[in-house]
């Protein structure tokens, strides 16, 4: 699956592929940048946004017990195209710059609606998620507002909130990278992700420190989403029906769920942007739009075939 | 309040605790008990009058408002929930798991407090084995039926391993058979040294298997205490506001229940039975039940109904076991009769021993009292006696729907001019 991510508009044939990645980076041929250049951190960057957004989505599906819930709730998502938004229009379009104010726009939301959700020193995940809501419906005005006086640059605005993989370069995958640690926490969580499935009162009294949890849980899922968006954009639908085809398909049970999660995730996002990006060639659609076209099929079958068979 | 001061260090300590989610409306005011190591606890009390979350400070998932809660001589708010769960294990009253996790993995949840200490696996098994649903293990939790699924969070509480085991109505969605296997259990776990403090509906199922009785009412301890005293009828009508009545029966004590209060019974008139050998114990019963203030006479002591209408309460004329009817009782029924509504004249067996009673019913006719007499009287009359029995207000009646009926009749207004059913 991975080896098949490599084809584009210029396509290289297997042995060549095998050539340029034994080659390295440092060779100078046409096929070799395409391969290492555009190819490669387009890939890769795939791979890491699709984990980070369905990890996300299976922490705050399984936090709020809510199964339509997606990795862009919290209004981090918002902030963070708020931040881009912004960077966009002011001119600094730049790579890192772009990333950098969409990230903060995506922090400062999450603790703007962080203090909104805290009571007592307890954060009540229904006003998180109802302020979360809020949060990106207000963002997303104050966007409008601005697309509305941004004559110039609408068309760079919109390319990048409909979300895409295209011109994206290692340094991209640099900050992606940041993500893969935050990936990783979860996993050390699982029993507590279990047992918090029966709510958070009964995980207080089976002597789970909900709180804390619930602290570590939302802050990853934030800074998951907030990196996925800073560097790819809004992606719809991959945290929102990754989770569920997993855990169709080996439970709820959160080690193989969060693991299958993030490789189910990468999967589906390469893929979809490998078909973004070959379908409609020279040009490209828009990836979202391509998650969603493969995922919605797939997830109404198993949705209807169960878990049972 | 502890039966023995000279017995050991208490396991939960509750002192003085409130608790209210809203300062206008307290949910626990100033509850004091305190629970010692193998106790076997019954927490009983009206809907809303703070079980449940007595449960839960005991658990230490709320902090008391005020006042403190103490497991082994510990505050609650100084635990850690982890360290808590080791000493602590809830039952809840309502469990929700969407989520297709098999049973063993709920059960094994049970063991995260334990940490390392454990193979979750092979407590999980021992649990499912020691409550009977080993063969549960595979299935999947939400395709359990109500009774399978409480059997199973008890699991998961056991496998916690902690000295302490609260339930929060745990007998409520099983059937009887499953009900008393519960409770058989919850005493064996307990004869292992496991103390129990459960919240449960059934006062009958309460006297029946716990030592000690908690009675909350309105937030505060109304009775706390050896279950017969904790349950005596005066504090179950003073915290339910209905009559109860005491049973032995079978070397069981048991109660049953009046809808009414002693205050409103008075209202709806006075009916006076003559009746025996357990003819009467039902009308007692209805017309108790209905509403009506009951007396009864002449009984022999120890008689069915005579005990009837002791647990029930009521004014009797009785006379000494299997002897005739002599001048105090006779005299007693007289009063008792003259200060009666209406009279009613089971279809009680007669003989000379009794004879005295249906002179009494004839005064009663003779005075102008409307007198209600089974219509299969006589029947069993070898002697004839019944003749002595005539007059207008007299009126007979088929079965005792037709006594209620009539009586609540007459008590509207109109029923006395009415004539009876013959």
């Amino acid at each position: 699956m991975v080896v098949s991510l490599s084809f584009g508009p210029a396509s290289l044939s297997p042995a060549q592929l095998w050539h340029d990645l034994l080659a390295g980076p440092g060779a100078h041929t046409a096929d070799s940048i395409i391969f290492w250049q555009i190819r490669m951190p387009r890939v890769v960057l795939s791979f890491l946004v699709g984990g980070a957004l369905a990890v996300a989505g299976v922490i705050l599906q399984d936090l709020f017990l809510n199964p339509l819930t997606d990795p862009y709730v919290t209004g981090v998502s918002s902030g963070a195209a708020l931040g881009a938004t912004i960077a966009i229009v002011l001119g600094l379009a730049g790579g890192l710059w772009l990333t950098g104010m969409a990230l903060i726009g995506g922090l400062a939301t999450l603790l703007l609606v962080w203090t909104a959700a805290r009571r007592r020193g307890r954060i009540d995940v229904y006003v998180l998620l109802l302020a979360g809501v809020t949060a990106s419906y207000l963002l997303s005005a104050i966007i409008t507002v601005i697309m509305i006086h941004a004559n110039d640059d609408l068309g760079a605005i919109l390319y990048w909130l409909l979300g895409s993989f295209s011109g994206r370069t290692w340094t991209d995958v640099e900050t992606a990278l940041v993500a893969v640690p935050f990936m990783v926490v979860p996993l050390f969580f699982t029993k507590e992700m279990n047992i918090l499935l029966q709510g958070e009162k009964r995980a207080l009294e089976l002597g789970v420190d909900v709180e804390r949890t619930k602290v570590v849980l939302v802050v990853t899922a934030a800074i998951l989403t907030g990196i996925a968006v800073s560097v790819s954009g809004i992606i719809a639908f991959v945290g929102l029906i990754i989770p569920h085809l997993v855990r169709l398909l080996v439970g709820p049970s959160h080690r193989r769920l969060l693991l299958l999660s993030m490789l189910m995730g990468a999967a589906l996002l390469s893929v979809a942007d490998l078909l973004a990006r070959t379908i409609v060639a020279p040009t490209e659609l828009p990836v979202g739009v391509v998650t969603t076209f493969i995922g919605a099929p797939v997830f109404v079958y198993l949705l209807r075939r169960g878990r049972h068979a | 309040m502890s039966g023995l001061d000279t017995s050991p260090s208490p396991i939960v300590s509750v002192r003085e605790a409130s608790f209210a989610y809203d300062p206008e409306r307290p949910v626990l005011k100033s509850v004091s008990f305190e629970v010692e190591p193998g106790d076997f606890v019954g927490v009983v009390g009206p809907n809303g009058s703070g079980k449940s979350t007595l449960l839960d400070l005991i658990d230490g998932v709320l902090a008391p408002t005020s006042g403190t809660v103490l497991i082994n001589g510990r505050a609650t708010r100084q635990y850690k929930r982890r360290d808590m769960a080791r000493e602590v294990a809830l039952v809840p009253q309502h469990f929700a798991l969407e989520f297709d996790l098999t049973v063993r993995e709920v059960v094994e949840m049970g063991a995260y407090c334990r940490g390392a200490d454990c193979s979750p696996a092979s407590v999980a098994a021992a649990a499912l084995g020691k409550l009977g649903i080993a063969e549960l293990a595979e299935r999947r939790f939400p395709q359990l039926s109500g009774g399978e699924k409480q059997m199973v969070v008890l699991a998961q509480a056991l496998v916690q391993n902690a000295g302490v085991l609260l339930l929060d109505e745990p007998a409520s969605s099983l059937d009887v058979s499953h009900q008393l296997r519960l409770f058989e259990l919850l005493k064996e776990l307990n004869a292992d040294g496991l103390t129990v403090i459960c919240v449960l509906h059934d006062l009958n199922l309460a006297l029946t298997y716990f030592n000690r009785l908690l009675v909350l009412s309105q937030g505060g301890v109304a009775a706390w205490g050896p279950a017969e005293e904790a349950l005596s009828p005066e504090v179950l009508e003073a915290v339910y506001g209905v009559r109860a009545h005491v049973h032995h029966h079978g070397g069981r004590t048991y109660l049953t229940f009046s809808p009414r209060a002693h205050g409103q019974a008075r209202g709806r008139g006075h009916v006076h039975l003559v009746c025996g050998g357990g003819t009467g114990s039902s009308l007692m019963r209805e017309l108790t039940d209905s509403g009506y203030e009951v007396s009864a006479g002449v009984l022999n002591a120890l008689d069915s109904d005579e005990v009837t209408g002791r647990e029930l309460g009521l004014s009797m004329a009785v006379e000494a076991p299997f002897s005739p009817i002599g001048d105090d009782a006779h005299a007693e029924n007289l009063r008792l009769m003259t200060a009666a509504d209406v009279v009613v004249l089971a279809d009680v067996p007669l003989g000379h021993g009794n004879a005295r009673n249906l002179d009494a019913v004839q005064a009663a006719v003779q005075a102008g009292k409307p007198v209600w007499v089974a219509a299969t009287l006589g029947d069993n009359d070898p002697d004839g006696l019944a003749v002595v029995l005539s007059g207008a207000s007299l009126r007979r009646y088929g079965d005792e729907r037709e006594v209620l009926q009539g009586v609540a009749q007459w008590q509207d207004g109109d029923g006395g001019s009415e004539p009876g059913p013959e």
